[in-house]
């Protein structure tokens, strides 16, 4: 009893924890990708509140919140209202598996740094992506807007077909630590991280993971130029925050997921690991940030040929290689 | 080859993106720093006068016929030595688009832009100007032309008095 | 029907057309000026030059001056036409100066138009430009000779379509002035004509000066609503005021031109006291709540004291629809009191003309070409200018004009005249008819006689009523003439002036009700205790406006609808403002019976000139437009009636209800009008006869039409006040010099209204033993109604 109650109340703690970080991150991140691309072309970025602008993020969400919340009229009024939370619920969902430093050890317990090492973290994560497809599709098609639309059904074919070949690159990873925990996956790579053992896989990951969260350069369902604001056209307010902070928590998943699966998680010498976690997380975050700014938008059609037609057999081939490495090595 | 180049192409840009991160920006902080506009700017619309000092507009309509978005509207009246002016005359700045068209219309050079380009303000009904507001004390970009010393109505001088004109002819007269 | 090939597009034109117009029928427009299609070709300006390549013509020539025959092959691209037609206008610019931004033409600039058409884009010519002294030409005409081109449209028109002769042409070579001998008011009631035929800016509008430009301006076809005749007009508005008229075109009534009663008439739509209010027992309320208690306040009385005790006055100046509505209303309520002129005499002629005109209709058109036109008691230019110059142009063609009235009739052509006692004008109608004129002696019986023969000799004749002098029984006269005179081969034609645009109309629906008169004495009575005015003043527009408002004051409920600041719609208990003409959409029916539908020009609202007080505009923003309350007065009954308010729904319900009417809601406003075959029925019988007023020893005094100016509405107008003249009255000389008095001498008139101060005018070719009084309004003369006779006494005051 009495320790079922310390569990549940250290998972809450943990789970706060992750809710106020992951939060405020994901408030600055959008402050930083501002400013580092504003740098990127030779602007400053947002600088006028607070001192180089810190106090923007706290800004946009006053503006957003004391915006009008516009619903368009003959809209599906329940799902337009819902979709948004939606985004940022699966976003957010996907935090309770990943582990941010080696258990710890409190007072003679034995602390898990992750809010729950389910064995099957992994396939918990596809299954939430997966999730995150509803929010774009119903947003999109619930706002009676031709431009949404169009950016729910580019959102839905995108984002499905590049699950596929990030399942597969992953497969390798699994391969390597024989299982689907991420904490295993984690401990796995305590001397080699899986990027040098499997650097395809990790390329494959890379553009997969950018498509699938719809970042340039594949931002296809919201691309401005073409149509708009793509799904979120007709939302305003913070339910538009909702798509935009939902966007920014994603980023930090996908930094977090990329660090598990192959930069090696917590592991590294000298500092304590959750700054390590925490430095390979942002540095992801950097990587995608840096490719928004420097690499443009490829057409819908380029992007749906690349996708089947090149990364998912280069996908494949790559599991049948590590599978024939591997069991080479072992026999 | 061209795959090589394609990876070249598109790891490039990183590189140079990374190199401007580091650049100084070229901004320019606004209310801080300011930059003067070159002197055809259009910012501020002005109504100018004649080198001596009387009030260039005429009233023609022409500056509203061509404003895209209506924002100009006015009334003529006649002064007492037959004179075309404006007794009212309305810029709405909050609708205009500093096109420049109706500087561009105008025939006696009275509507002109200005580089001032700071004219924003909370209260719309202080961007609708009357004339007081846009009347300047001078001449503006031209200094010379005088749309009175040209036209044959008599106003700047004598019927028949410019420089391209005969005096009033005698209709009665019977010579050939 | 000559076939000829303009441009190799083939055209077939009827007879006698030039080949300019056939060039305008295939939509080829060549540049032109002199040629105008009401006052012909002269081929002056040397503009419109085409080449003709094969035919019956061919070389270089004008094309107004060539008249379409067949076979003709001709080219206005041709290279030798464009090059002279480029030179013509490059020579019409040396002179011009330049002044299109301060010019009131620029914007609608014939010559702006040709010099672009011609091609002309560089000025080549540096020398000095010749200069003109202007003139001042009266109120309505402001010239600035430095633009003229010479092109002779203005004289054209003054001179020979509206038989003007004081402007003409001047001097010689590059020195040639249009103007007047004498600087001075141009004369011609048609003045304004000009304006609309100069194509470039030496004419323009004095009170339209620096107003707008066309592109500002919002236009609209409409109907004039200044007399009977319907012309058309195009008013033209901006920031809520209209601000002038031009002439609008009907082939069939009165052509391209119209008068300047018309064209100057337009600011009584502006005018400051206008109300623009509702009102409820002095309270102003909305429309709706005043429309509310006029149903149930009539409603109330018709329960309490009989649906007989509400007398419905409609007028001549409501639309149609809202008269039709105004029947509707009366009929709702059970009330046989309805009439649609307070002015008995006009309200029977008019009434008698709607049953009796039939096929002896015509129109202005008709008129023109006409080749016997006789007056009987009309005098065109006070009770329809258009009219006069209808028959000038019947003149011009060969036609000849005879005037049988009291008054020195005034016509721009040559006429002549008998002057006739108004009570002698029946008797001589029945003696032409009857061809019996022994009653006539001497030069009276010569005149006659002459007349007898020349109707027996016309092909067309026409017979020519005015309302007030005839009214019913003369009227009904006038048509029993026409119809005896008429023979197979020569139907006599009739038209008869009436009170206002939809007289006509009024007195179809007017039935065989009551006429006013008796009305008012009901109303004393106490039988008769509301009256619903529809745009009508009876206080002012009765025959006897004095017994009027004694009778009025008994009233218990007196409703107006109204556009104009009246005395009814002062006085009301409950007030609806109407909208005036040029800001509804609605039908006039003219005098021959031709219903035309006019549009809104402008929305109804306080003049920017009065908001601004001069300056601009007020700086606030405003949810509804500040005096935008009016509403069309078909609109407010049909609400009042709870009847669909759209016109076209409307105009659907005439038709159903009324089978004369049917094709009403086809006629649009670009139409010439259409005339309905619907008959109206006989007034009741006068019990006092017009015509036979007693026999004192009194001085007789005959109010008549004023001039130009000197209507309701007009006087309403600013631009006319300058036409008002100083209270006069007009006798002949031999009576003048019985009572001592010359022209131009003071005198003190007094009649039973009280008195005033006149001049005294002299005028021969009017009937001995009376003296003419013209009504005219803010005068001590403005009670006396045209057509009514009253005793009076004529005592000089002082030398001329
Ligand atoms: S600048 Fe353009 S928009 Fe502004 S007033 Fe002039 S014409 Fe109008
Ligand atoms: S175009 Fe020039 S002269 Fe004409 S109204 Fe405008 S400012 Fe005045
Ligand atoms: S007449 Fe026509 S061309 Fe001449 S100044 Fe006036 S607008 Fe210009
Ligand atoms: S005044 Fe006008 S109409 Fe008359 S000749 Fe000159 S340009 Fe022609
Ligand atoms: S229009 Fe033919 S010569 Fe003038």
């Amino acid at each position: 009893m009495n320790e079922m109650l310390i569990t549940l109340i250290l998972i809450l703690v943990k789970l706060g924890l992750i809710f106020g970080v992951v939060l405020s991150m994901a408030a600055y991140l959008v402050l930083a990708e501002r400013k580092i691309l504003g740098r990127m072309q030779m602007r400053y970025g947002p600088n006028r509140v607070g001192p180089g602008g810190m106090i923007q993020p706290l800004c946009d969400v006053i503006k957003l919140i004391t915006k009008e919340d516009f619903v368009p009229a003959r809209s599906d009024k329940w799902i337009f209202l819902f979709a948004p939370g939606l985004t940022a619920l699966t976003a957010l969902l996907s935090f309770a598996v990943v582990p941010f430093s080696p258990p710890l050890t409190l007072f003679g317990r034995e602390i898990p740094m992750v809010v729950c090492d389910l064995h099957i973290g992994l396939l918990y994560l596809f299954g939430l992506s997966s999730l995150a497809v509803y929010g774009v599709v119903l947003g999109g098609w619930a706002s009676n807007s031709k431009y949404s639309l169009l950016g729910a059904m580019r959102g839905l074919a995108q984002m499905l077909s590049y699950e596929l070949a990030l399942g597969l690159s992953l497969i390798p990873v699994v391969m390597t630590a024989k299982s689907f925990s991420l904490t295993e996956i984690v401990m796995a790579q305590s001397t080699w991280p899986n990027i040098l053992q499997h650097p395809l896989a990790f390329i494959i990951f890379m553009i997969s993971i950018t498509a699938e969260s719809k970042r340039t350069p594949f931002d296809m369902p919201e691309a401005e130029n073409e149509i708009v604001a793509g799904f979120h056209t007709e939302y305003s307010g913070m339910r538009f925050g909702l798509f935009f902070v939902g966007e920014y928590i994603n980023l930090i998943v996908i930094g977090a997921m990329t660090t598990v699966f192959f930069l090696g998680g917590w592991h590294g010498p000298f500092l304590p690991p959750v700054v390590w976690f925490i430095g390979k997380v942002l540095f992801v975050a950097f990587l995608f940030i840096w490719a928004r700014g420097s690499m443009p938008r490829p057409r819908y059609d380029q992007l749906l040929r690349f996708g089947w037609k090149v990364l998912i057999p280069l996908a494949l081939l790559n599991v049948v290689i590590t599978g024939a490495i591997r069991l080479a090595m072992n026999s | 080859m061209n795959f090589w180049r394609d990876i070249k192409g598109t790891l490039q840009p990183f590189w140079i993106t990374l190199g401007y991160l580091f650049k100084k920006p070229v901004t320019i902080q606004y209310p801080e720093e300011k930059r003067t506009p070159p002197p055809r700017y259009r910012a501020r619309i002005v109504l100018t006068r004649n080198p001596d000092g009387s009030e260039r507009c005429v009233a023609c309509q022409l500056c509203s016929a061509a404003c895209p978005v209506d924002c100009i509207s006015m009334q003529a009246a006649e002064a007492e030595d037959g004179r075309r002016y404006a007794a009212w005359f309305r810029i709405n700045f909050a609708r205009c688009i500093f096109c420049g068209l109706c500087a561009e219309a105008c025939p006696t050079m009275a509507i002109q832009t200005t580089p001032d380009y700071e004219i924003c303000n909370r209260d719309v009904l202080k961007l609708v100007q009357e004339k007081e507001d846009l009347l300047i004390d001078g001449c503006g970009k031209d200094d010379e032309y005088n749309y009175y010393e040209h036209s044959g109505v008599g106003v700047a001088n004598e019927r028949g008095g410019n420089e391209d004109e005969y005096g009033p002819v005698d209709p009665k007269a019977l010579l050939p | 029907m000559p076939k000829l090939t303009i441009d190799n597009l083939e055209v077939t034109v009827p007879e006698g057309t030039n080949v300019l117009e056939a060039a305008r029928e295939l939509d080829i427009v060549i540049p032109h000026f002199c040629y105008h299609e009401a006052l012909g070709a002269v081929g002056s300006c040397r503009l419109c030059a085409m080449m003709f390549v094969d035919g019956p013509v061919t070389g270089l020539q004008m094309a107004c001056m060539v008249e379409a025959q067949d076979g003709m092959v001709v080219s206005s691209t041709d290279p030798d036409a464009i090059e002279l037609r480029e030179h013509v206008i490059e020579w019409a610019m040396t002179n011009h100066p330049h002044d299109c931004p301060v010019c009131d033409e620029g914007g609608e600039c014939q010559l702006q138009e040709m010099t672009v058409a011609g091609g002309h884009g560089v000025r080549r010519y540096n020398g000095k430009k010749c200069t003109f002294t202007n003139q001042d030409l009266g109120p309505f005409v402001q010239q600035e000779m430095n633009r003229c081109i010479t092109c002779y449209r203005c004289v054209r028109t003054y001179r020979d379509y509206c038989g003007g002769t004081d402007y003409g042409v001047f001097g010689s070579r590059n020195r040639i002035q249009y103007g007047r001998f004498q600087e001075g008011t141009l004369e011609s009631p048609f003045s304004g004509n000009i304006i609309d035929a100069c194509p470039t800016g030496v004419l323009t509008s004095k009170p339209f000066r620096f107003k707008t430009r066309l592109w500002d301006l919002q236009e609209a076809p409409s109907i004039c609503p200044h007399c009977s005749l319907g012309c058309a007009t195009i008013p033209g508005g901006r920031y809520r005021e209209v601000q002038r008229v031009k002439a609008g075109i009907n082939r069939e009534t009165h052509g391209f031109f119209i008068c300047d009663r018309g064209r100057f008439g337009y600011d009584h739509v502006n005018h400051q006291e206008r109300p623009r209010q509702a009102r409820v027992d002095g309270q102003p309320v909305a429309v709706a709540a005043a429309l509310t208690a006029a149903r149930e306040r009539v409603a109330g009385m018709a329960r309490e004291h009989g649906p007989n005790s509400i007398a419905f006055l409609g007028s001549s100046r409501a639309s149609f629809e809202g008269s039709v509505l105004l029947r509707d209303w009366a009929a709702a309520t059970g009330s046989q009191q309805l009439v649609y002129e307070a002015h008995q005499g006009r309200d029977h002629a008019a009434r008698t003309l709607a049953a009796r005109l039939g096929e002896h209709g015509r129109s202005l058109e008709d008129l023109r070409q006409s080749d016997l036109i006789v007056l009987f008691g009309a005098d065109p230019l006070a009770e329809g200018p258009m009219l006069a110059l209808a028959i000038r142009q019947a003149v011009r063609n060969g036609g000849k004009v005879i005037v049988i009235d009291p008054r020195p009739v005034e016509l721009p052509c040559a006429a002549s005249h008998l002057p006739l006692a108004m009570e002698r004008l029946t008797d001589v109608l029945t003696a032409l008819a009857q061809k019996d004129l022994h009653a006539f002696d001497n030069h009276e019986h010569a005149f006659l006689e002459n007349l007898s023969e020349q109707f027996d000799s016309a092909q067309r004749p026409v017979l020519i009523g005015g309302a007030d002098l005839l009214g019913g029984k003369g009227v009904d006269a006038l048509c029993s003439t026409a119809a005896q005179l008429s023979s197979a081969e020569c139907a006599v034609g009739v038209m008869t002036m009436l009170a206002g645009p939809n007289s006509y109309g009024g007195a179809l629906l007017a039935g065989d009700g009551p006429d006013f008169d008796t009305i008012l004495d009901a109303i004393q009575e106490g039988t008769i205790r509301a009256l619903v005015c529809l745009e009508s003043d009876p206080f002012r527009e009765a025959m006897d406006p004095s017994r009027a408002q004694a009778a009025l004051g008994h009233l218990e409920l007196l409703v107006s609808f109204d556009a104009t600041p009246g005395l009814a719609a002062q006085r009301a208990d409950i007030f609806l403002p109407t909208r005036a003409n040029a800001e509804m959409a609605g039908s006039y029916m003219n005098n021959e019976g031709r219903l035309q539908a006019f549009q809104a020009v402008i929305d109804p609202g306080l003049p920017i000139s009065e908001t601004g007080a001069g300056n601009h505009p007020p700086r606030e923003f405003f949810q509804t437009t500040p005096g935008s309350a009016p509403e069309a007065d078909w609109w407010l009954l049909a609400e009042l009636l709870e009847r669909d308010t759209t016109l076209a729904a409307l105009r659907k319900t005439i038709e159903q209800s009324d089978e004369c009417f049917v094709g009403l809601s086809a006629i649009d406003a670009e139409s010439t009008g259409l005339r309905f075959s619907a008959q109206g029925s006989l007034p009741p019988a006068a019990e006092q006869d017009l015509l036979q007023t007693g026999v004192t020893d009194a001085l007789k005094l005959l109010a008549i039409t004023g001039p130009v100016g000197s209507h309701w509405l007009a006087h309403l107008s600013s631009p006319l006040a300058a036409t008002q003249p100083k209270p006069y009255v007009v006798l002949h000389p031999e009576q003048a010099e019985k009572l001592g008095l010359s022209a131009g001498d003071r005198a003190r008139l007094t009649t039973h209204f009280g008195h005033c101060h006149v001049v005294i005018r002299t005028d021969e070719k009017m009937v001995n033993g009376l003296i003419l009084a013209p009504q005219l309004w803010d005068t001590a003369l403005e009670g006396m109604v045209p057509g009514s006779m009253l005793d009076c006494q004529l005592e000089k005051e002082g030398k001329a």
